[in-house]
């Protein structure tokens, strides 16, 4: 394009992109002041001309294969709706909570009660003391990653290079999962999905469901460690080293970890991550913990990881105790607000709200009663101190 | 005897013409021998493969668990396979001595020192992943219930793990000593007949002293039913703990409460299936065929065909309660098992563990020996997958669709299975040249009632015994006396008669294959110059009264064994 | 003490067992009898006390199962109960179905161990005990009876002989 050649420029075909078009990213291919392990990418600024992003290009087939470090590899949400729980705006104003937002339920003294009333141990006192939450709003986020690149730079989380994201070693531990329907709608997909009858429509059918639609409907879900009450990933860790708080965080021992990952396997989120090498001052990762300059970013306040321990998100442990030791040391009572996480600092939209909910007037504790509050998995008995709230859709106006 | 009756239609357990004496022989045989070619050839490939191994621990230590194929959502893989698998193949051998024991199982007695063998060696194997697959294995000892090191953080015995530390432990080491307890009599027997000094130390040393008193044999009797007893439900706890660190977890395909009989069955399956495998090698190589005969291996092969079809069952219920229960997750991870990226495996795993066996229903195919071995083979190759199948295909795609993903194997992660196979062959090789491989002092107690020598004397109504004619008195205070000096003479006139052995154109005997001639007569008659069979098989009646005149020990044992008789046998071939 | 022993070789448990019986009833004292197998019932033929092994084992499988009840009591519940995964770490009974596993293999552990062990000591067994087995083929295919020598010697040899011993000495103990 205006005598512009770009050669050897791996494509991807995403679902929804209109047919005849591409889309190059800006913010690639800097080659100056960089270490060669991060000069990555295309610069898209050479086909950029007369301030517009939109071009005409003409593009042409080269030869070569080009394996793309992708963190997800499943698009589609296999027809599982309660994950990512959407509703119509019609439906929403229009009918009753549970309609749209359905609580799973149990039978109990043949009673159909909701499943998390029911119980098998006697509760922990969660009422002194702090008790984070968190809440994302499935409404308000974009799927920015604002709040993944905060969190990295946070928790020091190791940069780990794309052969190790090939083999699916992202160190994520806040991750925004993008979903694409495989019908024209979500709601369509679940529909489709209940109304398999037999197993080889079952196993064709969902052959189909993992592919995505041509123009498919588009959803993003953060997801970090959900911090459960009842952690599948505690009980089964030998050596204790995971353990719940008073305050509702679902605790990580680094020194105290042995690294046998059954933890990681029995998180039904699939949020915690491994060392699977030692990511600093390793010449094999030469990215930002290898070298001087790089380590001066470095949280002070936060450990860096060793080689063989699981790691994942602590709700910034260490900011909820700054803020708890500040007021100490001032003699007040905290504000709510006080109370922040790196990635509800970073998200521009309010999705994600951080705070205490054994304060009756932060808005944390307000969210969490209101009818688009719902948990993630919530069948599965987790109680997680992390809530989301259901997508609603203005389909009308489309 | 009473007690020595077993009922006419039961088939001989031991076959051949063997007496007490013979029992030993045999067993002793492959210890006292030299290692043949063969032997060489497959423990250095076994020690081969055993070193490629610890190199591929060394470098997973070294350099991290990266070095495998796992990742964010496929924690364990090949590795918790490869533990399991070799747990499970673990179980045979208690069950065999334990669990028949209880039962009464006579054809126990041929099998199960090496199948107990085979549990000790394999449970070995099986110890070393939990400690690999750690992040951190140099701090494995902190699964042991000791604080820190500020004093309060202890273990957390609500893991499964941690219950399978203690459950594994406790089994290691509690076959242990079932297996040397028992092996006392026969290091004994080994030790007694052991001619070289070192052998009679080292035997000396294993046998801990064993002496054989009625009181000793009482309480061993008696400590072996209890073992028996503590290890039957030892035996079930094991495999039902290592499948509580599936069955407890949360994951669809690992939550399932059918898994403890469920893995119980399994490891007896390809528990058996190991055992037939390596004593279909052993009695060919080790020349036992007269103990571990065609029924033990069809009896065998009906319990894998048994507990084949359990597993069977095992695996048709989960797809039931799968399908049954409702909940989409299960239901699609059970889909994906059998048709998902990994049906291939689920078909590995269906038709090696639960078509194959099906063919021992008959009963040409259970007896045939050819076929026995090889589906103890494919039975354990769809073991392992069975394990894989369960591990990977229900961890590489679970709950958030976000994380699934496939899991491939490094050269590091195939290097390690192979060198435990290594490693077990190894020792199980080692062992089957220097242990009693089959519990002789069992064996012979049961050789009245079971052994076909013993079966043809009642069939006939013959009794089981002959009261000898004792010439005794005579020698009756000579006890441990050397040759008397007198017998100088005699000695000449033996040897003119017998021929005299030359050393640079004979080869010597083993005259200890001889009936009645143990290790000390053995050395006697080396002293008088007597090496061949050729020399033995010459002597009559008359040369008996003087070699007894010699020797002054044993009267009229060669005549009533018929010394001469069988070195004629032996030498004819020999 | 010096005193004289006779050994009586037999080569069959059967003709053993007859002589063992023959020589209890002429009320003379069978010191010890060696055998390469076991021979059932030789110990009531001989008169021998029932062993009180497997009593033993019992007990050291309950010490077993209040070791661990105790050791997990203290670890879980009273020096640092911790919130894992919800579990009620108030009281050992609310959180003993998590204990049971090992409760069960402690149980075995020390039943097991400790058993074996008496064993050994009592029957005098272990790494570089010398045997006392008065002859190599008693672990082979002779069974040795050991009796005591006082009064008649002569129609106690006589009457091991008819009671058919393949071999008879008489040795200084």
């Amino acid at each position: 394009m205006n005598g512009v050649s770009l050669d050897n420029v791996p494509v991807i075909i995403q679902p929804g992109q209109a047919p005849k078009t591409v889309g190059l990213s800006f913010g690639y291919g800097r080659k100056v002041g960089m270490k060669e392990e991060m000069q990555t990418g295309v610069n898209a600024y050479a086909v950029y001309t007369n301030f517009n992003s939109v071009q005409s290009v003409s593009i042409e087939k080269a030869d070569g294969l080009h394996e793309f470090a992708c963190i997800q590899l499943q698009n589609t949400l296999m027809g599982r709706g309660e994950i990512i729980k959407e509703t119509t705006l019609e439906k929403y104003t229009t009918e009753d909570a549970h309609e749209w937002n359905p609580v799973p339920v149990v039978s109990l003294d043949h009673q159909e009660v909701p499943a998390t009333t029911v119980d098998l141990w006697a509760s922990f006192d969660r009422s002194i003391g702090h008790h984070f939450n968190m809440s994302i709003d499935l409404n308000a986020c974009t799927g920015c990653g604002a709040c993944v690149i905060a969190c990295h730079a946070e928790n020091n989380v190791p940069v780990v290079g794309k052969t190790e994201v090939r083999r699916s070693r992202d160190m994520h531990w806040l991750r925004i999962d993008r979903y694409y329907s495989s019908e024209d709608t979500f709601e369509d997909d679940n529909i489709k999905k209940d109304e398999f009858s037999g197993a080889f429509e079952s196993k064709s059918g969902f052959e189909e469901m993992e592919r995505s639609a041509i123009n498919p409907q588009v959803a993003f879900q953060p997801v970090m460690c959900q911090h459960c009450n009842h952690a599948p990933c505690e009980t089964v860790c030998p050596v204790a080293a995971t353990s719940h708080s008073r305050q509702g965080q679902n605790h990580m021992a680094y020194n105290r970890c042995v690294g046998t990952r059954y933890c990681a396997n029995n998180c039904p989120y699939k949020v915690r991550r491994f060392n699977w090498f030692l990511y600093n001052n390793n010449d094999e990762f030469d990215f930002h913990m290898n070298n001087d300059l790089g380590k001066m970013v470095i949280n002070p306040d936060v450990t860096v990881r060793s080689r063989g321990v699981i790691e994942k998100c602590s709700l910034c442990i260490q900011m909820t105790q700054k803020t708890i030791l500040d007021a100490k040391r001032d003699g007040r009572v905290i504000e709510d607000g006080e109370f922040q996480t790196a990635c509800s600092n970073a998200c521009s939209n309010g999705a994600i709200v951080f705070g205490d909910i054994n304060n009756e007037e932060s808005k944390v504790a307000e969210l969490k009663k209101e009818d688009r509050m719902y948990h993630l998995l919530e069948a599965v008995g987790t109680k997680p101190n992390v809530f989301y709230h259901v997508k609603v859709r203005n389909t009308n106006e489309a | 005897m009473a007690s020595h009756y077993e009922a006419p239609i039961r088939k001989p357990l031991v076959i051949g013409d063997k007496s007490y004496h013979d029992v030993s022989v045999d067993i002793s045989a492959p210890i006292e021998g030299r290692a043949s070619m063969q032997w060489w050839i497959v423990f250095s490939i076994a020690l081969a493969a055993l070193l490629w191994g610890i190199g591929a621990i060394i470098y997973t230590i070294s350099t991290g668990i990266g070095t495998w194929g796992l990742n964010k959502t496929v924690n364990w893989a090949w590795d918790i396979t490869n533990f399991v698998w070799w747990v499970g193949i673990g179980h045979a051998g208690t069950l065999i001595s334990a669990v028949l024991l209880l039962f009464r199982q006579k054809w126990r007695m041929a099998i199960n020192r090496s199948a107990e063998a085979m549990t000790i060696f394999s449970v070995i194997q099986a110890g070393i992943f939990p400690i690999i697959h750690m992040g951190r294995p140099w701090l494995a000892y902190w699964v042991v219930p000791i604080p820190n090191q500020f004093g309060s953080l202890w273990v957390n015995f609500n893991s499964p793990l941690l219950w399978d530390v203690f459950a594994i432990s406790t089994y290691l080491s509690v076959s242990l000593v079932f297996w040397w307890t028992g092996l006392l009599p026969d290091f004994a027997m080994i030790r007694d007949r052991a001619v070289k000094p070192f052998q009679k130390k080292i035997y000396g040393l294993v046998s801990f002293g064993w002496t054989g008193r009625a009181k000793d044999w009482q309480r061993f009797e008696e400590v072996s039913l209890v073992l028996a007893g503590l290890a039957t439900p030892l035996v079930l706890s094991v495999h039902t703990i290592v499948s509580f660190d599936f069955a407890t977890s949360v994951i669809p395909g690992w939550h399932t409460t059918i898994f403890p009989p469920y893995f119980v069955a399994g490891a007896i399956f390809s528990g058996f299936a190991m055992v037939q495998t390596l004593l279909i090698i052993m009695r060919k190589v080790s020349h036992l065929e007269d103990y571990i005969t065609v029924q033990h291996i069809e009896l065998m092969n009906i319990v894998i065909m048994v507990t084949g079809s359990i597993v069977g069952c095992a695996y048709i219920t989960e797809l039931f309660i799968a399908w049954y229960s409702g909940v989409e997750y299960e239901q699609y991870a059970f889909l994906n098992r059998a048709t998902g990226p990994y049906w291939w495996a689920y078909l590995l795993m269906m038709s090696c563990n639960v078509v194959s066996p099906q063919i021992m229903w008959f009963k040409k195919i259970r007896t045939s020996i050819v076929v026995s071995f090889i589906i103890s083979i494919v039975v354990n190759v769809g073991m392992w997958f069975e394990r894989f199948v369960i591990i990977v295909t229900s961890l590489h795609r679970d709950y958030l669709p976000s994380s699934w993903t496939m899991f491939s194997p490094t050269f590091v992660d195939i290097g390690i299975f192979i060198g435990t196979i290594g490693f077990f062959f190894v020792l199980f090789l080692l062992y089957s040249r220097t242990f009693p491989v089959i519990a002789q002092a069992e064996v012979k107690s049961i050789l009245k009632a079971s052994g076909s020598k013993y079966k043809k004397l009642r069939d006939a109504g013959k009794p089981l015994y002959q009261m000898p004619v004792v010439k005794a008195g005579k020698n009756e205070v000579k006890a441990a006396a050397a040759p008397p000096a007198k017998a100088e003479g005699n000695v000449s006139d033996l040897l003119a008669k017998l021929g005299a052995f030359d050393p640079s154109k004979d080869k010597a005997d083993d005259l200890k294959k001889v009936k009645g001639i143990g290790p000390k007569m053995e050395k006697t008659l080396n002293e008088i110059g007597i090496f061949t069979f050729a020399q033995v098989s010459r002597m009559t009646n008359t040369e008996y009264d003087l070699l007894d005149e010699i020797t002054g020990s044993f009267p009229g044992r060669a005549q009533r064994d018929d010394w001469a008789g069988q070195a004629g046998k032996l030498n004819k071939n020999s | 003490m010096a005193s004289k022993v006779i050994h009586a070789y037999y080569n069959d448990d059967d003709i053993l067992m007859q002589a063992v019986k023959k020589v209890k009833a002429t009320k003379h004292h069978i010191e010890e009898v060696y055998c390469p197998f076991p021979v059932h019932g030789l110990d009531k033929a001989m008169g021998l006390a029932p062993t009180r092994i497997a009593i033993t084992s019992f007990m050291y499988g309950c010490l077993g199962l209040i070791v661990s009840i105790v050791m997990m009591n203290y670890i879980m519940i009273d020096d640092w109960p911790q919130d894992i995964g919800g579990k009620p770490s108030f009281s050992y009974i609310e959180n003993m179905p998590a204990f049971v596993p090992i409760m069960f293999e402690l149980t075995v552990f020390f039943a097991a161990h400790l058993m074996v062990i008496t064993f050994y000591l009592r029957s005098r067994l272990w790494p570089f005990k010398e045997s006392e087995n008065p002859d190599p083929r008693t672990t082979d295919d002779h069974f040795v009876m050991e009796i005591e020598v006082h009064g008649d010697e002569k129609t106690l040899m006589a009457m091991l002989k008819e009671s058919g011993a393949v071999e008879i000495n008489k040795v200084e103990k």
